[in-house]
């Protein structure tokens, strides 16, 4: 292959792999604190594709666009946590059993499908780029055409990721969120309001997949029904990182990514399947994930 | 004396008034319509765009005066066989339809033609493109299968006749569900009967995101030419920006929904030919355009899948109406027969036979290419 | 109560089954249009797998979010075998359920590694998988042009071919229903409350749940793929388009909507989805919306689903009907001869204990090092120490459920410590938890059954709770004599959430023993009761020790720790520190210093 065509692919990989990346983490912080996640993550995500379609359609400057979006998906994750998984915490005793989150998370994702679809119609949506005011615009790198775009994505997630990781390691709240997951009672004590934090991941983890939804509009065609296969991506990236460790997330799912782009190359018919495939296996043989330590001695 | 006369006139007069409504009420028949109205967008767009057609031309047919009084029943099977399956025999056991129109899976039509042919109920299918549909069962009398829609033999061979003539190396990239397998065989075998051979065959998953890898080797194999049979029509244009490669392309008449306009962009997708059944150029089919786009505004964004609809509803709306009652039997040989079709479509005046239950025929699809927005006639 | 009346009395399951078959037998011949029966044949075989499921989550907890790939399994296997083997449309049917089976039971196996959140994962992403692979293996499956002319279940009789259909699936779910149910009321389901409860738990008395867990996989997408099988026949098309993950969330939804884990759950979940999916046929527009609301109201609002809400309105009613788990124990007439009978059966040969050099770290922190101790059989064993000094490892160790470090574990004579929770359960050890483990879904008088051995065949059980209503007669004797023996006789058809903390520890310890153990380990036996109810404990345990069973515990409250124990063992920071009768430990100036600090003479 010559070098052109390689940093097409990688290129393309990191970008997507940076989706998956910026999902991912959403599903992480809620999983680390709260031992749940959001099922309907990658319907989040779409949810906020489109609303940056409305908004700049009508006309809304990007800030103002962009501000929006995240504002309304930092309540989304608010009422989710309040409507589908806080009330499930009371009722440890009920027949669905520890789960029932899993059922309620994916039931708002199937409302939220459907409102989308009545607002937009069930057909595919072009969204228009960030940054140019022309559409298409590419940059040459090496015999490589890239999307401005697609650099911007990748880009964009490098940054998040390292805002992440400095806000978990160094800040204070980041230091309440790791002291509730390591502990929520002793969390308690040391007066921490472990609610506040519970709703705030869910909070961080949606205004996360908005991001990842404003990024990724330009890039792929939209619809209503885009979300579960992101969903389902995430949840395996986030598995084969480690769902612990956030630096894992990120390697996993740009390794995800780069794999996803070559074997579509090479095996273009069944390219999709095999990342899948691969994943399973890892999971199968080390459940959990690469990048994690320490091993089950507990039965 | 006087009162007895007076009274029996009375009766008389009412039990023929009964008699009338009854057989006013009994003239009332039930179409019963199957389209897939959710699920992935290719579906919903051909589903709506098709059942758009079909409720404009029953508008048009109250409107022209029909007398037998028709009610459309209308059910999404989702995309799903086992959903239209049901939905079949409820609109026959059930709600007694006397014929049916749908749907857009040709793996659906194919679940439920069997049934109907055994119900003695007829099928306008439309809009899938299976070429089987109808010559599944062509051979038994009566046979109760029509289809009003593009079928995808003809246009791969029309496509493959224009393009063996005037491009010297040519690529393919489908999809690998049914639809795209098949059309993959055709195309490589009508190419080789026209004496060209593909230089590129490329494949892709039916909801991947990206096409770059597949479009990077069609590039590399320099493709003049590239074939589009993926469903999700507009995904090879997006990665050619970036790959500084500006092939022809060519493919189904997916491509000539405006969704997908919208989506590439004018300037992309200018010179894209496609298979095409509806001459926009026409006085009818201008007519028939402004009709739709008052009636649903920026819901109609396919005037050819509408077009189709439209003229299933003409043929099956009128062939109720010269039969007059719910008599499936009836409606079926009217529909055969049925003759003077003022289609918008290139369906012809009289689109059936005993032996051909396609609206279009061979001869009767052609190609169209987008010029300036606006999809045109091939010459 | 005599035997005679009891088995006189009405079997509550007979009524409603001889509604529902009579109802089932008249159904075709009824002048309604064929559409009901085509939506009957519909309902059968799409509850078929729905019960499958609801054993799956409901019983065993396990989450599956791809049951349609199994669906499919058994579509294609009994369609391809039909079809390209000309295999009768029974015999395909079978063969689809048993490759659903065989899916089934591989995905169970590699999911045995995970649970929760990782199983659900798991499953959406195989059910994915084999829904591209029925998609695109289009040699095989026709992909989404599918398999037509499928044979149906005609017999030569085409016009009648419907009610053939109508009738043999309609008995299978006959025979499902009634596994189901038996299920539910017998053995199966309790082993199954416990697995869901807490794996550790479950092992502890003897379920080996590896084995359980894979099998009920197996099971639930055997009805899956039998479910897809008869679909495949219904109408003689398989398309790979009725695979999708939508297909697993309506089998979800059914579960859920009707409620999970209960007996009439899949039938009423079933007949309110196909309403659903019938009353929106028309209205495309709203259907997930509906599916999603319906979804997130009942799991918030109706937990119990339509079961809950049918067993609340009947109960108000006055209308409930008495449960079979109490009636037919046969009650001696006087409290001694109830002792003596439960006691007659407790009894055993405590076996030895004997720990060796046993260590245990966790990332640097010893939390047990190097503890040897000898535990004499027939003795009443204490570990005391502060906290924090390492006795509930040490336990957790016995018991099997942490690995040590170091060292060996022999139980009379032999090293069990490479053997897993559940084999040492069945060499006689029993345990209590400190965090009380019970399953609060089932009865007082089934909590303690789950302890007991089983005694007959599955079969036989079958049969006597078909046909005499009295299922598990001698095991569910036997836990009523040790309930009595507690204390707790009267309460035997409660739920343990009914009960007061002191009864519900009782309650454990009645599971323990109806294990007829060898050797017993409580953990922490009368935390949070009064005195009078430690006292209680106290005469238990002297008791068991008189019928033989060795014993150890660990304990805070010395009184009650002196007055029982034969020996005693102190830890502190995870070392062993002292050994020796009460007497002698209470003089040891270790032990003293290690309680209360340095500067304090005796």
């Amino acid at each position: 292959m010559q070098i052109g065509n390689i940093i097409q692919l990688l290129s393309g990989g990191l970008a997507m792999g940076a989706i998956y990346v910026l999902v991912a983490l959403g599903l992480y912080i809620t999983h680390l604190t709260t031992h749940r996640v959001n099922f309907g993550q990658g319907d989040f995500l779409m949810v906020g594709t489109f609303l940056m379609l409305l908004l700049r359609k009508v006309g809304a400057p990007l800030g103002v666009a962009i501000a929006a979006t995240l504002v309304v998906l930092a309540v989304m994750g608010w009422l989710l946590e309040r409507i589908a998984i806080r009330p499930l915490d009371r009722k440890k005793t009920s027949p669905v059993g520890a789960f029932s989150w899993i059922l309620t998370t994916a039931g708002i994702a199937l409302i939220l499908q459907n409102v989308i679809e009545l607002g937009f119609g069930k057909t595919s949506q072009y969204s228009a780029p960030l940054f140019s005011s022309q559409r298409d615009q590419v940059v040459q790198v090496l015999g490589a055409g890239l999307f401005v775009e697609e650099i911007l994505v990748i880009v964009a997630a490098i940054l998040i990721v390292a805002i992440f990781y400095a806000f978990m390691f160094h800040s204070r709240w980041g230091k309440n969120i790791q002291a509730v997951a390591f502990n929520p009672e002793s969390a308690k004590l040391l007066g921490i309001h472990t609610d506040r934090v519970k709703t705030g991941v869910f909070i961080i983890a949606a205004i996360l997949a908005a991001v990842a939804g404003i990024l990724i509009g330009p890039l792929v065609t939209i619809n209503p029904h885009m979300g579960l296969v992101l969903t389902i991506k995430a949840l395996i990236v986030a598995a084969i990182g480690g769902f612990a460790n956030p630096v894992g997330i990120l390697i996993g799912g740009i390794l995800f990514g780069i794999f996803e782009s070559l074997s579509n190359y090479l095996d273009s018919g069944f390219g999709d399947l095999y990342p899948l495939l691969a994943a399973l296996i890892i999971i199968a043989v080390k459940p959990s994930g690469l990048f994690s330590e320490g091993r089950a001695d507990v039965r | 004396m006087k009162k007895t006369y007076q009274q029996s006139m009375f009766k008389m007069a009412f039990t023929s008034a009964l008699i009338a409504c009854a057989f006013n009420v009994s003239a009332q028949v039930k179409v019963g319509v199957i389209e897939g109205l959710s699920g992935p967008p290719a579906i919903v767009d051909f589903g709506e765009s098709y059942l758009q057609g079909i409720k404009l031309a029953l508008k048009d047919y109250q409107a022209a005066g029909g007398k037998t009084k028709i009610e459309l029943t209308v059910y999404d099977d989702e995309a799903n066989p086992q959903r239209a399956v049901s939905l079949a025999q409820r609109l026959i056991q059930n709600d007694k339809a006397s014929v049916i129109i749908g749907t857009v899976s040709s793996g659906n039509v194919l679940a439920i033609g069997p049934i109907l042919q055994k119900a003695g109920i007829p099928l306008v299918a439309g809009p899938a493109i299976a070429t089987n549909i109808t010559t599944q069962f062509i051979e038994e009398k009566p046979s109760q299968i029509f289809r009003c829609s593009m079928v995808e033999k003809f246009q791969i061979d029309q496509m493959l006749d224009w393009g063996a003539k005037n491009f010297k190396r040519i690529g393919l990239i489908h999809s690998t569900t049914g639809y795209g397998n098949f059309a993959a065989k055709e195309i490589e075998a009508g190419l080789k009967a026209r004496g060209v051979e593909l230089v590129a065959m490329e494949a892709a998953a039916p909801n991947v995101t990206d096409l770059t890898p597949q479009m990077v080797k069609l590039r590399d194999a320099k493709a003049e030419l590239v074939l589009n049979f993926h469903e999700s029509f507009e995904l090879p244009f997006r990665p050619l920006p970036r790959l500084n490669y500006k092939p022809v392309i060519a493919g189904n008449w997916g491509l000539s929904s405006e969704k997908v306009l919208e989506i590439v962009g004018k300037d992309a997708i200018e010179g894209t030919v496609m298979g095409q059944a509806l001459d926009i150029n026409t006085p009818r089919a201008q007519a028939f355009n402004e009709k739709m786009k008052k009636e649903y505004g920026k819901d109609y964004r396919w005037p050819v899948v509408a077009a189709l609809g439209y003229d299933a509803g003409l043929i099956v709306f009128k062939a109720v109406d010269q039969v007059g009652k719910p008599d499936p039997a009836a409606i079926r040989n009217a529909i055969e027969n049925i003759d003077g079709i003022q289609a918008v479509s290139a369906t012809p005046a009289k689109p059936f036979s005993a032996t051909d239950h396609e609206c279009l025929d061979k001869e009767h699809v052609f190609l169209g290419v987008w010029k300036n927005g606006v999809v045109t006639r091939l010459n | 109560m005599s035997d005679n009346a009891l088995n006189a009395k009405r079997d509550p399951k007979r009524l409603p089954y001889l509604l529902g078959i009579i109802c089932f037998i008249v159904m075709p011949w009824l002048p309604l249009n064929g559409f009901y029966v085509f939506l009957a044949q519909t309902f059968f075989y799409t509850l078929i797998a729905v019960i499958g499921l609801n054993l799956l989550l409901g019983l065993s907890g396990q989450m599956s979010l791809g049951q349609a790939g199994f669906y499919a399994l058994g579509a294609y296997g009994s369609a391809l075998t039909a079809l390209k083997l000309g295999w009768p449309v029974p015999l395909a049917i079978a063969f689809g359920t048993f490759l659903a089976a065989l899916g089934g039971g591989l995905v169970g196996v590699f999911a045995l590694r995970t649970r929760g959140l990782y199983l659900a994962m798991t499953t959406l992403a195989v059910g994915y998988v084999l829904d591209i692979l029925a998609q695109r293996w289009i040699g095989l499956t026709g992909g989404a042009m599918g398999l037509s002319g499928v044979p149906q279940l005609e017999f030569g009789l085409p016009k009648l071919g419907p009610v053939f259909f109508f009738y043999f699936a309609g008995t299978a779910l006959i025979v499902i229903q009634l596994l189901s149910d038996f299920i539910h009321d017998g053995r199966f389901g309790r082993n199954l409350r416990a697995i869901r409860e807490s794996e550790v738990f479950a092992a502890s008395v003897g379920i080996q749940v590896s084995r359980w867990k894979a099998g009920i996989f197996a099971f639930a997408a055997a009805l899956a793929g039998m479910g897809g099988a008869f679909f495949a026949h219904q109408s003689g098309f398989v398309g790979s388009d009725a695979f999708t993950v939508r297909l697993s969330i309506a089998l979800l939804i059914a579960a859920v909507v009707g409620g999970l884990g209960t007996k009439s759950g899949p039938l009423l979940g079933t007949l309110i989805l196909l309403g659903i999916v019938e009353v929106i046929a028309g209205i495309d527009k709203y259907g997930l919306f509906i599916y999603g609301l319906i979804l997130v109201t009942v799991l918030l609002a109706f937990p119990k689903g339509a079961a809950g809400i049918l067993d609340s309105l009947t109960t108000k009613l006055g209308l409930s009907r008495k449960k079979i788990t109490l009636l037919d124990a046969t009650i001696p007439s006087s409290k001694e001869q109830l002792s003596e009978l439960a006691l007659r059966r407790i009894a055993n040969e405590g076996t030895s204990l004997c720990l060796q050099g046993l260590s245990k770290s966790y990332s640097g922190l010893k939390a047990v090092d190097e503890v040897s101790i000898d535990i004499k059989p027939n003795t009443v064993h204490g570990l005391i120490g502060p906290n924090g000094a390492g006795k509930s490892t040490i336990i957790n160790m016995i018991a099997g459920v942490y690995l040590p470090d170091t060292g060996t574990i022999t139980l009379g004579g032999q090293n069990i410590s490479s053997l897993g929770v559940a084999e040492r359960a069945h060499l006689g050890l029993a345990r209590t938890f400190q965090n009380l483990q019970l399953i609060e879904a089932v009865s007082v008088l089934d909590n303690v059954m789950l302890g007991v051995k089983h005694q007959q065949s599955y079969t036989k059980d079958f049969f006597d709770w078909l046909f005499k209503n009295s299922l598990e007669k001698n095991e569910r004797q036997e836990s009523m004599n040790i309930l009595n023996f507690l204390g707790l006789g009267h309460l035997a058809d409660r739920l343990p959430g009914e009960l007061p903390y002191g009864h519900r520890k009782l309650l454990e310890l009645a599971r323990a023993i109806a294990q007829r153990p060898r050797i017993l380990l409580l953990d922490e036996p009368i935390a949070g009761m009064n005195a009078q109810e430690a006292k209680e404990i106290a005469q238990v345990i002297l008791k068991l020790r008189q019928l033989g069973i060795t014993i150890v515990l660990v304990e805070h409250n010395m009184e009650f720790v002196m007055s029982v124990c034969d020996e005693l063992s102190v830890l502190n920071f995870g070392r062993l520190i002292a050994h020796g009768t009460p007497g002698e430990i209470q003089q040891n100036p270790t032990v003293i210093e290690a309680y209360l600090g340095t500067g304090v003479k005796k």
